[in-house]
């Protein structure tokens, strides 16, 4: 009677032994919720995002679904609250607002759930961000643009999506640095809606009036590529190209190239001119890197709420063309692929990190990890 | 002024015949009236049981409040924009106005103050609602304009103040305020927002009882009956659209609630899920048909589908095809009954099927000249003198007019503000080229609204058009002999979906066209994958940035396009019928018009004409991008009112609607060169426009 009793609970316990390693290695879910699909950013954050829970750093540990809420914020409060309820253990979110998600937000934290942000912030304390620093990209742009202008001279800024604080935050910061030299002069101001289609339809209504000639540089957020296309179309040398600082896109950058350079398929306007340009970005890894920082918070590391990326600065003197576009190849210090890797000139070229190395040039391209 | 309407409006149903012997009972009489409201709620329960099923735990009473209080904001909305709907009219700044009280309030609160009074601040909330929705109120009812041109105006020139309130994310709400409408009315059975909802019901069964109601029901399916049954028009829609004011406000406070903080972008994207859940809750668009309750259930749903995508795991490309499908679904079972276009259109077929077999269809009968002999006759009556070209086009230039008067305002105050313009060839050939698109869009989309339709795929017909393209030529110039007709046929057969599902489902286009053009977007996406590649080709390129002695190629496109389009419209029988659909369906119909046949053409019409921007903004930019086609929609509907046309259709010149695109184009012109910030250019522009429809009011009669 005892011997079987005890033969019950040894069994128990095995059982129970085999039971909790197993439940260990069961995966936790995590979500991702992301704001609106429609443009080249977003596709290519998402795609790093769903890399690097494919990679072999995580895809043991987490089991990532991705979830769309649109340009709508009180969808996202919605799907934020439905994925705490089916179960997640971490979100990764690009907030559609910095403040509408607050209450959400909060009421996640308070069940223990994770909520990592990535290039927007959640300005709720328990959340955990992963940005760049706005007003820096706003204010260095624009210091290299007075210099190069030497401070003096006509400019044009065509700025973001009007209303937001990434918008708010870069174009601030810029106009305080060009208000300090009087001999810089904004003769017009576009809103570009972060969009190289929108930046050309808005760039030809200001040119309507005025030539190029009127205009000695530019300072925008998104659009380099398409004005200095728009140059080349108005019958101007790449020799003339005004000074631009703005994007990280592959197409700028290829025009950042030496005139001359041999690079396979350059096509029309997406090729190397030697435009005068600096160029930054929101990184695109920058979810991914969310994702992984959501993963060693429910491996219960330490993570500050705050991360601030590096600030990923090219310009003509540190610009480099990558041959494969392996990962080895871009922490060598190459930043810039080849047309016929990337067909799509908007597309960002900001994508290294040394924190990332799960995520390459494949990974932004078709959502496939490096290992 | 409910004294005065209660007598003839009300009187109308009393005096309906008592129920005859076959007339069915009450009960079922009340089911019959309030199918669509009640479908929508069995869709709600049905999808909130599925997620039930399908989470892992069971819904608690936190998730039942959370997905109410979540949905609250968009009911309220939706339910001001309800009764603007059912007095036959839209209400485009509901958005903006959502915004706007959220950024006053997030500005207004003293963070330093905990407490505030929920009721004061509820009023003034719904106050400023109220304030828009007068000045909606003043233009459309009094100043006679078309309501979607005012509100269009209004929501441009709302949402420049909300940035002038509030110019990016931030401020404070009392957190009074959270706890007050977040919390629970009955502590873990009843939450506030369910209460707040019950109360806005019962608000609406008071108020659709009174004189108001009755004549708001009256106007929107009749005004001109309305008016001659003494009801005061004028000051019924101007008290609509305060009271949907109202709503908004209030849906505004909510949000403020919820959110804790202000955000001067937060509701403007609401305002399409606001016109799906009035559609959803059994509206009519257009007018007199419909509720307030029903409303509520269709923002639910709208709501619990978000929940439905995630428990399914539906993956984000397939995102919005499934809540377009999710949506037309749920329209047509509401309207699914024996009286249904659907079963109208299926009987019809049947008839004809049986007719075909007999031998006795229409076709089927010996041809031959069967025309009165009168007209073969040789009286033919003795020409009169031929009426002047005033006589003739009077009515035409009264309306198309006012788009060009404006246009040379614009123009004249480009050159005193910029200089360098008029005498500027450069400035010219700018604003024609850039005007293209919205000429090319106002053929399509002013057809469609000619025969009182509307088509809101307009932005991913584009945008799926143009990144096909780019991904077919390539940047090959041959490959553009294929590429073309590629697309072309696409675009025919997403016009043709559309206008199967308007003419033999007999579904508002509204609803069509929204469905479209999410399930278009996710076609794109998984099309592209995310990212669109390709380029265009040397000859679009060209066509579009080329020049040829100072003229870029396509304005020779753009001015055979004109003079077609306005042969088409005017001069052929298509146009005719057209303008007969859009006179009355059921005249043209019985006049001989095949009407669901022209009402398909208009939507491939458009299709076709959005997929022709597509190709050329690639050819513009050299390639295509997402989302390429959504700055077009709002800006595709305006020209073409502000170019004279009646938005339900029958009236307007294809040359006004080009004018219209030219002042649009010019008055963005003026503005981009000017260095104002946004907020005030949003304001200046929404005053332009509703300054250019003024003089298209419509006179008394």
């Amino acid at each position: 009677m005892r011997m079987t009793a005890r033969i019950g609970l040894a069994a128990l316990c095995a059982l129970a032994g085999a039971v909790t390693p197993a439940m260990a290695q069961e995966k936790q879910k995590v979500f991702l919720s992301m704001s609106y699909i429609g443009n080249d950013w977003q596709a290519e954050a998402a795609n790093m995002v769903k890399a690097m829970a494919a990679s072999k750093t995580l895809r043991d540990k987490i089991d990532l679904e991705v979830q769309v809420a649109g340009p709508n914020a009180q969808r996202q409060i919605q799907q934020i609250n439905a994925m705490v309820q089916a179960g997640a253990k971490a979100i990764v979110v690009y907030p559609i607002s910095p403040t509408a998600l607050n209450q959400v937000v909060k009421s996640a934290c308070a069940k223990g759930v994770k909520i990592v942000a990535y290039d927007s912030v959640i300005t709720e304390p328990c959340a955990y961000n992963v940005t760049i620093d706005q007003a820096e990209a706003g204010r260095r742009t624009a210091e290299w643009l007075v210099e190069k202008l030497g401070g003096k001279g006509n400019i044009v800024l065509v700025t973001g999506v009007p209303g937001t604080s990434v918008d708010s935050g870069r174009t601030n910061a810029a106009k305080e640095v060009f208000a300090k030299h009087p001999g810089i002069k904004i003769v017009g101001e576009a809103v570009g809606m972060w969009s190289q289609a929108v930046a050309r339809t808005e760039l030809s209504k200001l040119l309507a009036t005025r030539n190029w000639n009127d205009i000695d540089g530019l300072w925008m957020q998104v659009g380099c590529y398409t004005a200095n296309a728009m140059q080349l179309e108005a019958g101007r040398t790449a020799e003339q190209l005004k000074p631009c600082a703005g994007e990280g896109s592959n197409g700028g950058r290829i025009q950042m190239l030496k005139a001359g350079t041999e690079v396979e398929g350059a096509d029309g306007a997406y090729k190397p001119l030697g435009a005068p340009r600096i160029s930054y970005a929101s990184p695109p890894y920058s979810g991914a890197y969310a994702l992984k920082l959501a993963a060693e918070l429910l491996d219960g590391k330490d993570v500050p709420h705050n991360v601030t990326l590096p600030l990923p600065i090219v310009t003509n003197e540190t610009v480099k063309l990558c041959e494969t576009g392996s990962w080895d190849e871009m922490k060598a210090g190459c930043n810039v692929f080849k047309p016929s890797i990337i067909p799509n000139p908007g597309w960002f070229a900001s994508i290294f990190s040394e924190k990332t190395p799960e995520v390459g040039l494949n990974a932004a391209l078709v959502g496939q990890p490096e290992n | 002024m409910s004294l005065d309407l209660a007598t003839p409006a009300t009187a109308t149903p009393r005096a309906r015949p008592r129920a005859s012997a076959d007339a069915p009972s009450a009960p079922r009489r009340w089911l019959g009236r309030n199918r669509a409201p009640l479908v929508a709620l069995a869709v709600f329960l049905g999808l909130f049981l599925l997620v039930d099923a399908l989470s892992p735990g069971p819904l608690a009473y936190f998730d039942v409040s959370f997905q109410i209080s979540g949905a609250t904001p968009l009911a309220l909305a939706a339910m001001g924009q309800t009764l603007v709907v059912l007095s036959g009219g839209f209400d485009l700044s509901a958005g903006a106005v959502i915004s706007l009280v959220n950024a006053v309030l997030a500005r207004s609160m003293d963070p330093a103050a905990a407490e505030a009074s929920v009721l004061l601040w509820t009023l003034a909330g719904i106050g400023i609602g109220m304030m828009v929705g007068a000045v909606n109120g003043f233009f459309v009812a009094v100043v006679r304009l078309q309501p979607i041109v005012v509100t269009l105006s209004t929501m441009f020139i709302v949402q420049g103040a909300t940035l002038l309130v509030m110019d990016q994310p931030g401020g404070f709400i009392a957190p009074a305020l959270g706890s007050f409408y977040m919390g629970d009315a009955v502590e873990g059975l009843v939450p506030m927002a369910l209460v707040l909802l019950g109360l806005a019901a019962l608000f609406w069964s008071w108020l659709r009882k009174t004189g108001f109601g009755v004549a708001l029901y009256a106007i929107g399916s009749d005004p001109a009956s309305a008016m001659a049954t003494g009801i005061r028009v004028t000051l019924v829609r101007f008290a609509t659209y305060v009271l949907a004011g109202g709503f908004y406000g209030l849906s505004g406070v909510f949000v403020s609630a919820q959110t804790g903080s202000g955000d001067p972008l937060v509701g403007n994207s609401l305002l399409l899920s606001m016109f799906a859940a009035v559609v959803i809750g059994g509206t009519r668009l257009g007018g007199g048909k419909g509720g307030l309750v029903g409303t509520i259930f269709g923002a639910l749903v709208l709501m619990v589908v978000v929940n439905i995508l995630l428990v399914l795991n539906v993956s984000a490309y397939f995102a919005t095809i499934a809540e377009g499908g999710v949506l037309l679904a749920a329209v047509l079972i509401g309207s699914l009954s024996r009286d249904s276009v659907l079963s109208d259109q299926l009987r019809r077929l049947r008839g004809s099927l049986t007719a075909r077999r007999a031998g006795t269809h229409v076709s089927q009968r010996p041809a031959g000249d069967r025309r009165l002999a009168f007209v073969t006759g040789a009286a033919m009556p003795v020409r009169s003198a031929a009426p002047s070209f005033l006589q003739r086009h009077g009515r035409e230039l009264r309306f198309a007019l006012p788009a060009y008067v404006c246009l040379v305002l614009v123009l004249i105050a480009t050159q005193v503000v910029l200089g360098n313009t008029l005498a500027n060839w450069g400035f010219w050939n700018a604003l024609l080229v850039l005007s293209t698109f919205l000429v090319i869009l106002a053929l399509g989309q002013g057809a469609v609204i000619l025969t009182g339709g509307l088509d809101l795929s307009v932005p991913w017909t584009i945008g799926l058009s143009g990144i096909l393209l780019a991904g077919l030529v390539q940047g090959s110039d041959a490959a553009l002999l294929y590429a073309l007709p590629v697309v072309f046929a696409v675009a025919a057969l997403i016009g043709l979906l559309n206008g199967l599902g308007v003419v033999a489902l007999g579904l508002s286009p509204i609803v069509v066209t929204l469905a479209a053009n999410g399930i278009l977007q996710g076609l794109a996406l998984l099309y592209s994958g995310g990212t669109p590649a390709g380029f265009a080709s040397p000859a679009l390129r060209w066509l579009m940035t080329g020049k040829i002695a100072g003229i870029t190629p396509v304005l020779v496109l753009l001015a055979l396009f004109v003079v077609g389009g306005t042969l088409l419209l005017g001069r052929t029988a298509f146009g005719r019928r057209v303008y007969a659909i859009g006179n009355s369906m059921e005249a043209a119909r019985l006049a001989g018009v095949r009407t669901g046949r022209v009402v398909i053409g208009v939507y491939v019409l458009s299709a076709l004409c959005a997929a022709l921007v597509g190709i050329l903004l690639t050819g513009f930019s050299g390639q295509a991008s997402l989302g390429m086609g959504d700055d077009y929609l709002l800006p595709s509907i305006a020209i073409v009112v502000v170019g004279g046309a009646l938005i339900t259709g029958g009236r307007g010149h294809f040359l006004g609607m080009v004018g219209g695109a030219l002042l649009l184009t010019a008055l963005q012109t003026l503005l981009a060169g000017t260095t104002l910030p946004y907020a005030f250019r949003a304001i200046l522009f929404g005053g332009v426009v509703l300054a250019a429809v003024i003089a298209l009011r419509e006179k008394r009669n």
